[in-house]
């Protein structure tokens, strides 16, 4: 099942980027967060549990100049107007749109719920959980999914 | 004459993404309300007058589910049509959607195309046209 999820979650991630975020991107090796490079970055992280036939939960960590990028992309509005609100309930949006559409692609009769997403600090991110790499043109996020 | 729409979104930038879409769709003389959950939507529609609602379905207090099932109780507010833009694409959630009474369905992520066609063919096209004649080109179809 992971793998499927896996697959869903990677179109859904591209599908949400170019759609909503006017970003293409591409997908780099998986690794410990860690060793993403990220962790030493000034990033904002945000986790969304989904229940059904399969639960689990998805964290999304993106870099502050990459979130800044997508909600200036995503809201039409410049840099200089966007808030910490504007920003974390863009990460938010983010994770919750790729969580369900990884969902219903995988399966798109098998009923789930999702849980309401919640920020969390880079400190609550195991340092070795496996993330998958998203890169786009100038930046890079981690996102990684969790089956209980 | 120029329609109001509520817009019910937890989220602060997909309620201006909604915004946005709908200005560029056509609807810019349009009255937009907002709010950030189903409760806080029936409080606000208590005083104002509303054409068309818009709401997510995952939010915190009262989710998009239970605020149509509450509409569709309200004898003032039950004809309004209500859809549903939301993540869970799933068939049998969309389908309890549209049994509960929603007069359409949108997944995110979606293309302004999406919502402006749906509009239109809830609220009719009259109103359309006239506002697109003046509404900001923000971006093209």
């Amino acid at each position: 099942m992971k793998k499927i999820l896996m697959k869903a979650m990677m179109t859904s991630i591209s599908e949400v980027m170019e759609t909503m975020f006017y970003l293409p991107v591409e997908f780099g090796p998986e690794s410990e967060f860690c060793q993403c490079g990220m962790d030493d970055k000034n990033i904002l992280a945000c986790r969304l549990t989904f229940t059904g036939d399969t639960s689990g939960h998805l964290i999304l960590a993106v870099p502050r100049n990459l979130i800044s990028e997508m909600a200036e992309n995503f809201m039409g509005e410049p840099r200089e107007y966007l808030t910490e609100e504007h920003l974390s309930g863009t990460l938010t949006e983010m994770l919750n749109m790729v969580c369900g559409n990884t969902l219903s692609k995988a399966d798109s009769k098998a009923p789930f719920e999702l849980g309401i997403p919640e920020a969390i600090k880079e400190s609550e991110i195991a340092k070795n959980d496996i993330f998958t790499i998203v890169e786009t043109t100038e930046s890079k996020m981690a996102i990684a999914l969790k089956i209980d | 004459m120029s329609y109001s729409i509520l817009i019910v979104d937890d989220s602060l930038p997909m309620r201006s993404v909604i915004k946005r879409t709908l200005k560029a769709a056509g609807y810019g003389k349009a009255e937009v309300l907002e709010a950030a959950n189903g409760q806080e939507a029936l409080d606000l529609m208590k005083n104002a007058w509303i054409d068309i609602i818009l709401t997510d379905y995952n939010m915190p207090v009262m989710n998009g589910l239970a605020f149509i099932k509450a509409i569709k109780k309200d004898e003032v507010a039950k004809d309004i049509p209500v859809v549903i833009i939301s993540t869970e694409g799933h068939e049998s959630k969309i389908k309890e959607f549209m049994d509960c009474g929603a007069a359409g369905f949108i997944t995110k992520p979606f293309t302004p195309e999406a919502i402006r066609d749906l509009i239109v063919n809830i609220l009719g096209d009259t109103d359309y046209e006239e506002d697109l004649d003046e509404s900001d080109d923000d971006f093209d179809f």
